[in-house]
């Protein structure tokens, strides 16, 4: 799913202070941590707060969407709840703040959060990691179920490199070193083999950014 | 007998149980007990005795609907299991009750393991006895209630937060949607607070009705008001707890049940210091409640302090066994509101 973090309160209020009346959108889809209506609730709430901190009364509603990235049901779930709103601040990831652009152009829409990136949650360890880099061209059936592409600070295809110690990473000793992990499992599995071909340089004509498709 | 301080959780069984009394205990003693009933009875003008304990219901409302009764002299207490029989003697013999009832939590969801069983063989024990003697039959009644999750599988959106972080296992993602073993749910109310849908509720504690209370809270012009929103496990409050009037003080059933709208609910409707007391960690009576409490304060903590506000919040574990913890961390939360908004008010 898409791992959002909240942008601190007085950014937010920084950018909604041309507007009084703002609608605060939150989105049931994938965003991790989860960002519906308790999420919009809250942040009206603390938007209010600021507002007054600031010497100014917001007048803030809160709502949520089945799924802010789809065009169709963004659009069928605001327009009944846009009436005397002057911007929706999202609580989505960057395309629910940009498919309501789409479906609302007249509609000033901004991000509450900052998108970092399509992560697992690992709840026991709670931790959300990044684990797929969307590079179109998944060659998680030779490295044993793990991405060195997202998970390797250097997406090496060919690794690890010299800096993998005890297996963790020089960029980020906090860190697992992903080439590491890829070995320890080909070995569990008995296929360490499949190592000893040299990977040539990946597809990167397989997305061409932006990436779009029809279906 | 040496007593191992730091291991007592204050349920008082020891206490009621002692056939020598040879034990005594600061909550709820014997002769607080009685006066409480010599006065109530005064004041209520009943001679029927409810006692209730915290962990089946938050208020009488439920006692007299289990029990089809409306006037009653109403006693809650943090498990049953420390009423000592002679209590209930007491009550018929010299106070003349005709009724007692009893609300105990079910056998198996009891936070001091054996309090609502014990309190089942007792009260069986003292009919016979109180029928021989030639009292009306079954003069002390007793029910059993523990507080359910509701969940509206139609608001649920699948993050499977109450799945992962049920403390009993009570929940699953099934068919679509979250879905509870009520046998399992012991009503901490964790999960309500981590449904990022308001898809789950507790009965009683829902979450309507804790805005109300917050939004009942009282606020007085020029004084600092400070709201304490306190798992009813952490302090055992005495029969005569009284605060300051600008002091507001809900018990809830877990501080795991403590939610953080609730806590900027309260903060939007000027209400100047939050106060959480939760036990300690090691004593939580929902396994992980207090430790989802303080991760989720701490969190709302880094937000508030983007507005300057995190001074007004304030997290603590307490615990029943320190009687003075609570009080403590109260007076001296409040000296701090108050220094703060008297400063602001100079300013």
């Amino acid at each position: 799913m898409i791992i959002t973090a909240q942008k601190p309160l007085d950014e937010i209020l920084d950018f909604l202070s041309p507007y009084d009346s703002i609608l605060i959108a939150g989105c049931d889809g994938c965003t991790q941590p989860p960002r519906g209506l308790r999420e919009a609730k809250t942040l009206v709430q603390l938007l209010e707060l600021g507002g007054k901190l600031r010497g100014k009364n917001l007048n803030l509603r809160a709502t949520t969407l089945p799924k802010q990235c789809d065009s169709y049901l963004t659009l069928t779930a605001l327009q009944s709840q846009i009436q005397g709103i002057q911007a929706i601040l999202s609580l989505a990831c960057g395309l629910g703040v940009q498919t309501i652009t789409q479906v609302l152009p007249d509609c000033p829409a901004f991000p509450s959060q900052n998108t970092l990136f399509m992560g697992s949650e690992i709840r026991e360890d709670n931790t959300l990691e990044e684990r797929c880099a969307a590079c179109g061209d998944c060659m998680l059936a030779i490295t044993g179920g793990i991405c060195p592409v997202a998970r390797c600070a250097k997406s090496l295809l060919n690794g690890p490199c010299g800096g993998s110690q005890h297996g963790k990473c020089e960029i980020d000793p906090g860190k697992d070193c992903a080439w590491d992990l890829i070995i320890k499992r080909l070995e569990r599995l008995g296929r360490l083999a499949a190592l000893q071909e040299i990977r040539t340089p990946r597809n990167f004509g397989q997305v061409v950014r932006p990436g779009k498709i029809t279906e | 007998m040496l007593l191992e301080i730091e291991k007592c959780q204050v349920c008082a069984i020891c206490y009621s149980s002692c056939p020598a009394k040879a034990i005594d205990i600061i909550y709820y003693d014997m002769h607080s007990l009685t006066r409480y009933l010599e006065n109530a009875k005064e004041e209520y003008k009943s001679d029927s005795l409810a006692i209730m304990c915290k962990g089946s219901a938050p208020d009488f409302q439920d006692v007299g609907k289990l029990f089809g009764v409306s006037k009653f002299i109403p006693l809650s207490v943090p498990c049953v299991g420390r009423i000592p029989p002679e209590l209930l003697l007491k009550a018929v013999s010299l106070l003349g009750m005709k009724n007692i009832y009893v609300l105990a939590c079910d056998e198996d969801y009891c936070r001091f393991e054996r309090g609502s069983a014990i309190t089942g063989r007792r009260v069986t024990a003292l009919n016979v006895f109180l029928e021989e003697l030639g009292y009306a039959r079954e003069l002390i009644k007793l029910k059993r209630n523990s507080l359910k999750v509701k969940a509206d599988r139609s608001k649920c959106i699948t993050c499977g937060n109450c799945v992962f972080y049920c403390p009993y296992d009570a929940a699953k993602l099934e068919q679509g949607a979250a879905s509870f073993d009520l046998e399992l749910c012991r009503g901490c109310g964790l999960c309500v607070t981590l449904c990022p849908a308001f898809a789950l509720d507790l009965e009683h504690w829902e979450q309507e009705r804790i805005s109300t209370l917050i939004s009942e809270s009282p606020k007085e012009k020029g004084k600092a008001s400070i709201l304490v929103l306190r798992c009813q496990w952490s302090v055992f409050p005495g029969l005569d707890e009284e605060f300051d009037s600008n002091v507001r003080v809900i018990d809830g059933p877990c501080a795991g049940r403590v939610d953080p709208l609730h806590i900027v609910e309260a903060l939007q409707n000027g209400m100047d210091g939050i106060m959480i007391a939760a036990c300690p960690q090691e004593d939580c009576r929902s396994k992980t409640g207090s430790k989802e409490a303080q991760r989720s304060i701490t969190a709302l903590k880094k937000t508030l302090s983007q507005i300057g506000l995190e001074e007004r919040l304030h997290f603590c574990s307490v615990a029943p066994r320190y009687p003075e913890a609570f009080r403590e961390e109260l007076n001296q939360f409040k000296v701090r509101i108050e220094n703060a908004c008297s400063e602001e008010a100079r300013q």
